[in-house]
């Protein structure tokens, strides 16, 4: 297997997650692929224009607002009930899994806060149905205050809960 | 003629309410966009365009307060901007909105400071400028003090997005404190530095070029003075608050609030003295002071990371900022005097000012990231002494009466 290094200098996540894409998704227990295979058996599955071989229309998935929400500017909160900051952005690698949060974490006013990438397997969010969106994420703010600040086109260091990491080699 | 009290305390609290519209549009304003949902590109452009509109619009505010025939007309079409574009934040937080919302703001605040010191150099005269300018700090800081804590209870308990309605509300009381100022003492020559008193208090034939102006070296020098201070000074707070969330974790929301707004405190409290003692003894050994408390406290943060420690050691950031909010408006109508140009001169020093401040933090940002922080710190600390030595050997002292 051959790696594009020019593109490594740019985005060295991406080829830090290469090596394992393998194993990638079938180590996502609860993480994003398990939820949209869930998900999809449920909502109603439709085509516009009806017919199953009709491939230049675009098919559609109804999800219940219940069930699905959207994640940029939503509160983190630690297990423990403390404000852990905003999901600002998130991670991918190449496969187009989804790695880790970046969340906007500490500070007053607006200073002193620190952007830190979470793994996106530590981040539990409320059951199906429930009304709360709450996003909780099992590590406490002593442990992700000393964490590498995230920034693009560095190394990137994802924090994550002792047995959540789906890898060793973050 | 005397000023009469009413309007001296009409001005106090117009300076306060000001003090608490402005710290509505810090950095919060990020933290706002973050919960609505806003990336960080966007936010990223709004902020720089406010910063850009900040930095290139003092000089020209400066003239036009100069050319006001109200300086209190202006101070007050300024605040019903600033109201409009808080409420405008909080209630259509969509792009172009916000985009307009911070243009404004950042053009009408060009627009406040000089209005702020022409209607108080119009009312009290330059006699009595020290003492007023150290008023005007005193009641700026106790605003800035009252808002960071109702700012942070307010997005605390309620929500980011009242923390705009507010800041809105304090427009209210601003434009009351203002209609109490009798326009009729306040000398439309002398606000915009036409007197030389000095002199003969004849009234100049015409104002001063900005060329003129540029050639003057007191101003020039002061200018650059400025630019070293706000150089050293701005990435200071920004860089404790970042280095504070990684040591303290529970506590630091509380260290960070009060590494803001203890030099508040201290600013309220030394300020008046500081006017004062600029009276009396002169303007540059208050300069040096405060010039002297930068790099002292530069270095003591690099060292110190205890963080009660820390928090003492913002006591100097009081110091630096009083000896500054007071200095300058002070010295500036020294140097203005007889030329009729007093808030283009003062958009002079707040442009240099402005540059500096927008080079500290990225200057800080990468010194910190590739050396790490302390080292970081020794540079501010450099640069602060670079600014000493400035004072020090070519700011000549500006008093009136002084050779």
């Amino acid at each position: 297997m051959r790696h594009d290094y020019r593109t490594a200098s740019v985005a060295p996540v991406v080829v830090l997650a290469w090596s394992m894409i393998g194993f990638a998704a079938a180590n996502d227990r609860d993480g994003l692929f398990a939820r949209v295979a869930q998900a999809t058996e449920t909502p109603t599955q439709y085509s516009a224009a009806g017919g199953p071989g009709a491939r230049s229309e675009a098919a559609a998935i109804v999800f219940d607002h219940q069930d699905v929400q959207s994640i940029l500017g939503r509160q983190v909160l630690s297990s423990a009930g403390e404000d852990m900051g905003r999901v600002i952005d998130i991670v991918v690698d190449r496969t187009g899994q989804v790695r880790a949060a970046v969340i906007d974490f500490g500070g007053f006013l607006g200073l002193g806060n620190r952007k830190v990438a979470i793994d996106w397997g530590a981040l539990r969010f409320a059951p199906t149905g429930s009304k709360s969106d709450r996003i909780t994420v099992e590590l406490t703010r002593d442990q992700v205050r000393a964490a590498t600040e995230y920034r693009d086109g560095r190394p990137l260091v994802v924090l994550g809960a002792a047995d959540s990491l789906s890898s060793t080699q973050y | 003629m005397k000023p009469s009290p009413r309007s001296l305390r009409g001005l106090d609290w117009f300076v306060f309410f000001v003090a608490d519209v402005l710290t509505g549009f810090g950095p919060f304003v990020a933290v706002y966009l973050t919960s609505q949902r806003w990336t960080q590109l966007d936010i990223g452009l709004v902020l720089t365009t406010g910063t850009l509109v900040a930095l290139a619009g003092q000089v020209p505010a400066g003239a036009l307060v100069d050319a006001a025939p109200s300086k209190r007309l202006a101070a007050g079409c300024a605040m019903v901007a600033i109201g409009a574009s808080a409420l405008a934040l909080a209630a259509w937080p969509i792009f172009p909105v916000v985009q307009a919302a911070a243009v404004l703001q950042a053009a009408a605040a060009c627009v406040l400071s000089p209005a702020i010191a022409a209607i108080s150099l119009g009312l009290v005269g330059h006699a009595a400028m020290g003492e007023r300018v150290g008023r005007n700090a005193r009641f700026a800081s106790l605003g800035v003090g009252l808002m960071a804590v109702a700012m942070g209870a307010t997005g605390y308990f309620i929500s980011n997005r009242a923390v705009f309605f507010v800041t809105a509300a304090f427009v209210i009381p601003a434009l009351l404190a203002l209609a109490v100022i009798r326009e009729a003492e306040i000398d439309r020559d002398r606000a915009h530095g036409g007197i030389n008193e000095r002199i003969d208090g004849a009234r100049p034939h015409r104002r001063a070029s900005l060329g003129s102006l540029m050639r003057r070296r007191p101003l020039v020098t002061f200018a650059a003075c400025a630019m070293l201070f706000q150089l050293a000074n701005a990435a200071m707070l920004p860089l404790v608050a970042s280095t504070v969330t990684t040591r303290s974790g529970q506590w630091a929301t509380i260290v960070i609030a009060a590494c803001i707004i203890v030099p508040q405190v201290m600013v309220a409290v030394v300020s008046p003295w500081v006017g004062r003692s600029g009276q009396r003894y002169g303007r540059r050994p208050l300069l040096l002071l405060g010039f002297a408390a930068l790099p002292i406290r530069a270095i003591l943060l690099a060292a110190v990371t205890d963080p009660y420690l820390l928090v003492a050691v913002q006591l100097l950031d009081g110091i630096a900022a009083s000896v500054f909010g007071v200095m300058v408006p002070l010295i500036v109508a020294d140097i203005a005097r007889g030329t009729g140009r007093y808030n283009l001169s003062l958009g002079v020093v707040g442009m240099a000012g402005g540059i500096g401040a927008s080079l500290s933090t990225t200057l800080a940002g990468y010194a910190s990231d590739l050396f790490g922080t302390p080292v970081a710190f020794l540079g501010l600390a450099a640069i602060a002494a670079a600014g000493l030595a400035l004072v020090w050997g070519l700011m000549p002292e500006t008093r009136p009466g002084q050779p």
